[in-house]
């Protein structure tokens, strides 16, 4: 039997508190809703499953409280993230005008080696309500601010009813893939003593 | 006590904060940490083969900080596995845990399982990490296995060891490998021999009562000496287990990874098998600031304030003194803290703390940690040790020998 190790993309959600992060998460690992409000204790996470170009991964995707007293997580939760998750509530303006904070905090927190192209997914969630009549953020208006931070992809999202949580999540899988390595090899930084009689080695580009 | 000097800072702080206890059981030798709450179901760390108590001092101390209780052991020297089953039970029965919460890694996450099949009532979750389904793999590959007995120790210790991965590594992951190297030269040729004989002796976990979701495999994902494959047959043993996989970490992930490892077992485990820590009892700054949050207890006891630098813990002496007084103990309940049997001896900062002397009277033990990675000054009762534990962390008193107390 070949067991080949599955790559683990690591995912996280950040967001206002109630605009809908846990709901999302459950829409898409397990196609649950539900209209109770819970609050969600520090951290959680759920794993899926994924096929992607006849290879295996496992998501790993991780949920975190809104509420500003548990924001202080620690680097261990952010570390080694590939992918980030934004989500506003589209009925609500300051959820959209934190995600800003948002995204600062995950670049102090995570520090990925290369701030700038860390890919980053936004989501305004919640467009389900009230058949959209009390919208706040327009589509328009998130989508700017989504290309004044380096082309963000964006979705616009129901938890409730499901809509468009795939293809947000097909989207965001892929992009936490373009930002994982092929396989990690850990180089140390060597000196070299031959002088140099060796081609430098880099860990950036892989042999294949 | 030689390798101190050249040990981690944090693992010379713990050694001058965590007493270390050895017990004998019938015929088997038990050294183990007990820290935390008393009154807190207990999280046991079960080692590998290379590991003892210490190789889980980060866990310990962590844990320990935001209210839990941490058990670490070494492996008793036993022969099969359900001598394993009966020596282990006889240890909880005299430390009077009930019911426990098992961590184990490569053998370690083995024998939990064992015992889980075994004493079901006794095992409320486990936390299975790199670790196996049977032993098959392992028997076949040790053809010497019945020899074992007759093996010198230097050729047990290389073969343990060839199982960790050389080469270049990461700093951290070379760290821990360090670590755990030092402590298998810590090692008896008995200890050895008894842990390759249970690693190879035929054995395979049967079917669990114990619900998948009570179940946390913690597996690395880069490399460790657990053949993937035997990984694989338990995550498919267990399928509904939570899947909390690291993305390396090597073999020994709690030495290597020690925060991810923390918030999985407390944020993450713990607290999703409903297992309440002691905020009163205990709190303190942490060693690096946030992680002081990192546990945030929702609604127990909202009053207490987390982060409250310079705050003080009391010692759960006197609680466990009246719990042991209460209890049903078979053993009687001479001794208020650690377990009621032979011989009891203590290393480090609780070595003076006399049974004897403390008695019905409670013993207060007030540690105020003033910072708690640099130092804690230990206020005892008695005067007369207090300027052994000044040398104690000043890291002078180390050669003291723990006082060996006759019960």
């Amino acid at each position: 039997m070949a067991s080949r190790r599955r790559m683990l993309l690591k995912v996280i959600i950040l967001g206002d508190s109630g605009v809908g992060k846990t709901s999302l998460m459950n829409q898409y690992v397990s196609k649950k809703f539900s209209n109770q409000y819970k609050a969600t204790i520090g951290a959680d996470f759920l794993t899926k499953e994924i096929q992607f170009e006849d290879r295996l991964f496992t998501l790993q995707i991780w949920d975190t409280a809104g509420q500003e007293r548990f924001q202080s997580l620690g680097v261990a939760f952010y570390r080694g993230a590939d992918c980030c998750v934004l989500v506003y509530d589209v009925n609500v303006a300051k959820s959209f005008d934190n995600l800003n904070n948002w995204r600062e905090e995950f670049l102090i927190q995570a520090s990925p080696s290369d701030p700038e192209n860390f890919p980053f997914v936004v989501l305004g969630n919640k467009i389900d309500i009230d058949g959209g009549n009390s919208r706040v953020v327009s589509e328009k208006k998130a989508k700017a601010w989504c290309a004044s931070k380096g082309n963000i992809p964006y979705f616009e999202t129901s938890a409730k009813e499901g809509f468009n949580v795939e293809a947000a999540f097909q989207c965001i899988a892929k992009n936490a893939l373009k930002n994982e390595p092929e396989e990690e090899i850990y180089l140390p930084d060597t000196i070299d003593v031959a002088g140099g009689n060796r081609q430098q080695r880099s860990s950036t580009g892989c042999e294949c | 006590m030689k390798g101190l000097a050249s040990a981690p800072g944090d693992y010379v702080y713990f050694k001058s904060q965590v007493p270390l206890h050895k017990i004998s059981i019938g015929s088997k030798q038990w050294r183990y940490y007990d820290f935390g709450p008393k009154s807190v179901p207990p999280l046991i760390c079960l080692p590998g083969i290379a590991g003892t108590a210490d190789v889980y001092y980060k866990q310990i101390m962590s844990l320990s900080l935001k209210g839990y209780r941490v058990i670490s052991l070494d492996l008793p020297r036993v022969w099969n596995h359900l001598e394993w089953v009966h020596a282990f039970e006889k240890f909880l029965d005299t430390m009077n845990v009930h019911h426990v919460h098992l961590y184990g890694t490569s053998l370690g996450g083995f024998l939990a399982q064992i015992f889980a099949q075994y004493r079901p009532r006794r095992v409320k979750s486990l936390v299975l990490s790199n670790t196996f389904l049977n032993t098959e793999k392992f028997s076949a590959s040790m053809p010497w296995s019945p020899v074992v007995g007759w093996t010198p120790s230097f050729l047990l210790k290389r073969y343990i060891l060839t199982g960790i991965r050389d080469g270049p590594q990461e700093p951290f992951i070379a760290d821990s490998v360090d670590f755990v190297v030092g402590q298998v030269e810590t090692l008896s040729r008995d200890d050895l021999s008894s842990r390759l004989t249970l690693n190879a002796a035929a054995a395979s976990v049967g079917p669990l009562l114990l619900s998948d979701s009570l179940v946390t495999i913690m597996d690395t994902n880069d490399y460790c000496a657990i053949p993937q494959s035997l990984k694989d047959q338990v995550s498919e043993r267990y399928p509904g287990a939570r899947r909390a996989t690291m993305k390396s970490g090597g073999d020994f992930p709690f030495l290597s990874r020690p925060d991810e490892v923390n918030l999985y077992l407390q944020q993450l485990h713990l607290r999703r098998v409903g297992v309440e820590p002691k905020q009163d009892q205990i709190s303190g700054t942490s060693k690096d600031g946030n992680a002081g949050s990192l546990y945030e207890n929702e609604d127990d006891n909202p009053q207490e304030g987390h982060g409250s630098s310079g705050s003080h813990f009391e010692s759960h002496e006197p609680q466990s003194s009246s719990n042991a007084e209460g209890s049903h103990d078979n053993n009687g309940s001479e001794n208020d803290d650690g377990p009621p049997k032979d011989q009891v001896s203590f290393d480090l900062p609780e070595s003076d703390h006399d049974p004897q002397a403390s008695g019905s009277e409670t013993c207060l033990l007030t540690i105020i940690s003033i910072s708690a990675m640099a130092s804690g000054i230990i206020l005892l009762p008695e005067q007369v040790f207090s300027s052994i534990h000044f040398m104690i962390q000043l890291n002078l008193g180390a050669l003291y020998t723990a006082k060996t107390l006759k019960v």
